[in-house]
């Protein structure tokens, strides 16, 4: 496979916590978020840097003092970090309701590791006209919260942040077609390094990059598999590229995802609307949705669009560990795959990363058994 | 050894305690006959004002977070569990999830349960909103009952304290919808001052668990965490005569207790709160600290229960109530969730905190550190945390259990200096 510039992707993301601390001491806020239903254009459109706060491989024992240990690692990693000061280039953070786990953590942040500003976005479940006003005022009142610590909200910069989120999801969205093609020259780890960069890479930055990178891999061709067995990715978040090193040297090639760090995250690019604050609202209430916030017979069907799509024969579950909208959702999935012929495995990750022998010899016997 | 009468049952002081199995024994038979008096049953989560509406509207609630304890208490929660880890559910996920399921594609079609079996229900109020657990049992629930009408409700998550405007405009817009389509979806017409009547009743309720609540102040307290079942009626009968006639008569003998000077035990020696839900397989637990002197004279539940809400703008109260109640005692409020632990033990004279880490239940788990924090800072109140399960025994260790509550006991009782 011929060597694509991913460099500027795994330097963004290694030395994102240096650059992020440079960029808030010389004045620019950052505000953090956890889920990707958080409105980032929004918290851009006031003149503030939204980031993704990440949790990574390592150990944890500051957040044992806040939090139990059966909550998801990342979540537990994160506030390690937060606890660590590793996050003190922080002002804050803003989160777009999702689980039980993301809502304590923030309160949790709040309470013990401080910043200025924290607010936690009742997203509806529901669409309809009330459901859209009540997102609306919601939106309204974030606006105001950060307009109190400095931010400057402007129609015309709203548009442009946007304009620029949109951009960004749809240079994604057409290395995902490349993907579901079986055109995509990198590898699922190098693919998941380019989309983690870009939670914490200043967006105007991110989105020539990625349009770089997609310049040049469509010169890159590449439309075989060879042996490997093209699967479906679905889960939470993932920011363990070994996890998918060792899943496609075991036997698989990832052709589509459902994944947090993700799909999830580009998909849709925008919304529409008279408005920008209802395009704003109209793509987080049409968002491909999270377990946490949809029904897991509402993701089935749209699994099988991906499989169909990308031509996936199985799919690979991986969850974070303790992780309850994944879980409760898992039994009606792997039912709906199955009686589509599609076999899946499931994986749980932790913060200490991946038994790595007991983890292929599983991936190898399944993908053995795709193969069959 | 804690408790190891394998019923799990708690000794019971309050005379009201017969009376409330009575209530529950009532409430299950009257779930069961609904469909035969021509009402329809609507199964739905707890902590919000749809039962208010429903009983307004003559229409039998059923709460499977009621169920669930219930089947703990009589010992049938292992077999759900088993049903439902078969049907591929992780053993990570609440138990209330799991023994719900479980029950509804297990023993609720296969055996006589006690009590059972449940009635399937006409009516799902499936929420979005409260816990992950809850949403995802509805969920379930709507594809194991297809023929049930479903109402998705939709409730913000906001902290009590930045509840705002929007926020109760969109649940008053949620509660008229929901009245709107349980009218259409029974045939029965919403009868306003009946409403108000039931939010009255409701509201009594309140008032009378505040009440009750409040004589646990007195030391000796008049009864403890043991008692707690009678939370059963705010659970399941709020805005019913039966809820306030029985509230009335628990508050009558504990008044009376209180005035005697009759406590829980002999030599009240040590007054402790407790976080989180209990262990409904082992209720018994809150015996074993009696034996060492310690009585529990309040706990993070009780919060849930003491709001109130204005029966001449019934809608509003209901849309309040429904954004309070969860947040009350969760995560979703840890600020203010921590500032009314501290308040109740201060008031309540609590010596020392017994917080159970609660392996089914993330969202009220996650926070308690901070109250653990606050606690000391504030009040210099210790606590212990014990690692348990409100619903899965095989999550709780008797000989952990005693290795930390014992030291603790010893703790408080030498500081208090009454050793």
């Amino acid at each position: 496979m011929a060597p694509i510039g991913i460099e500027p992707f795994i330097k963004g993301l290694n030395s994102h916590g240096r650059r992020l601390k440079t960029l808030s001491q010389s004045g620019k806020r950052v505000l953090g978020y956890f889920c990707a239903y958080t409105p980032i254009e929004l918290i851009h459109a006031v003149g503030f840097l939204p980031v993704r706060i990440m949790g990574g491989r390592g150990t944890i024992s500051a957040a044992d003092l806040v939090s139990p240990a059966f909550i998801c690692p990342y979540m537990r990693r994160a506030l390690e970090k937060g606890l660590r000061h590793e996050y003190d280039f922080l002002s804050g953070v803003i989160q777009g309701y999702t689980c039980d786990v993301t809502c304590g953590a923030t309160k949790i942040w709040e309470q013990n590791i401080g910043g200025e500003l924290f607010h936690t976005i009742p997203l509806p479940y529901n669409d309809n006209p009330d459901a859209r006003r009540f997102f609306r005022a919601s939106i309204q009142e974030l606006i105001d919260k950060m307009q109190v610590i400095g931010g400057r909200f402007r129609e015309e910069s709203f548009e442009e942040s946007l304009t620029l989120y949109r951009d960004i999801r749809e240079l994604a969205l057409e290395l995902y077609r490349m993907r579901y093609d079986w055109r995509m020259p990198l590898t699922a780890s190098q693919f998941l390094t380019v989309v983690l960069a870009g939670f914490v890479t200043p967006p105007e930055e991110y989105r020539s990059l990625i349009f770089e990178l997609l310049s040049e891999i469509r010169e890159a061709s590449s439309s075989d598999i060879g042996d490997s067995v093209p699967v479906l990715v679905s889960g939470s978040l993932v920011e363990e590229p070994a996890i998918l090193d060792l899943l496609e040297d075991s036997g698989g090639k990832v052709v589509a995802d459902d994944l947090c760090t993700g799909l999830r995250n580009f998909q849709p690019p925008s919304g529409e609307g008279g408005d920008a604050i209802e395009r704003l609202i109209d793509r987080y209430i049409n968002r491909m949705p999270c377990p946490s916030r949809s029904r897991a017979t509402d993701r089935a069907p749209l699994l099988l669009q991906l499989i169909e799509r990308s031509r996936a024969r199985g799919a690979v579950f991986l969850f974070q560990k303790f992780c309850t909208p994944h879980l409760a959702d898992h039994p009606l999935l792997v039912t709906e795959l199955k009686k589509r012929g599609i076999p899946s495995v499931m994986i749980e990750m932790d913060e200490t990363g991946i038994n790595e022998g007991r983890l292929r010899t599983r991936l190898e016997a399944f993908f053995e058994m795709l193969r069959a | 050894m804690a408790n190891t009468d394998k019923s799990g049952k708690s000794k019971k002081r309050l005379a009201a305690a017969k009376e409330l199995n009575r209530v529950v024994t009532e409430h299950y038979m009257a779930c069961a006959r609904a469909k035969s008096e021509g009402k329809p049953v609507g199964w739905m989560p707890p902590m919000n004002g749809a039962i208010e509406i429903f009983y307004a509207l003559d229409l039998q609630p059923l709460f499977p977070e009621n169920w669930s304890p219930v089947c703990a208490a009589f010992g049938l929660a292992p077999r759900n569990f088993e049903v439902a880890e078969s049907l591929g559910y992780s053993r990570d996920l609440c138990g209330y999830l799991r023994n719900i399921i479980g029950y509804v594609h297990g023993p609720m079609m296969e055996e006589s349960t006690p009590l059972g079996p449940l009635p399937e229900p006409d009516i799902l109020v499936s929420p979005g909103g409260g816990c992950v657990p809850v949403m995802k049992i509805f969920h379930a629930l709507e594809r194991r009952f297809p023929d049930a009408r479903v109402f998705k409700a939709d409730l913000p998550q906001v902290a009590v304290e930045d509840i705002r405007e929007h926020h109760i405009e969109y649940a008053i817009s949620e509660i008229s919808r929901l009245i709107k389509f349980l009218t259409e979806t029974t045939g029965r017409k919403m009868d306003y001052d009946r409403l108000k009547e039931v939010v009255r009743l409701s509201d009594q309720a309140c008032a009378l668990w505040d009440e009750i609540m409040t004589y646990r102040r007195h030391v000796p307290t008049p009864f403890s965490a043991a008692e707690i079942g009678i939370m059963f009626v705010m659970v399941t009968l709020q805005g019913t005569q039966t809820a306030v006639d029985f509230l009335t008569s628990v508050r009558d003998e504990v008044k009376h207790r209180t005035e005697a000077g009759i406590g829980v035990i002999g030599d009240e020696k040590i007054r402790l709160f407790w976080d989180n839900i209990p262990l409904w397989y082992n209720m018994g637990l809150f015996n074993y600290f009696e034996n060492l002197g310690g009585v529990f004279v309040a706990e993070t539940y009780s919060a849930a229960w003491s709001l109130r809400l204005d029966a001449d703008r019934p809608i509003e109260a209901l849309a309040i109530k429904s954004l309070m109640s969860y947040p009350l005692v969760s995560c979703v409020s840890v600020k203010k969730r921590v500032e009314k632990v501290v308040d109740a033990c201060r008031a309540y004279a609590i010596d020392g905190a017994v917080l159970h880490r609660n392996k089914s239940c993330a969202p009220i788990t996650l926070g308690q550190m901070d109250i653990k924090r606050a606690l000391e800072r504030e009040l210099g109140i210790p606590s212990v945390i014990i690692d348990a399960d409100h619903m899965d025994a095989r999550n709780f260790s008797a000989a952990q259990f005693q290795a930390r509550v014992d030291p603790f006991m010893e703790l408080l009782l030498e500081r208090k200096g009454t050793r």
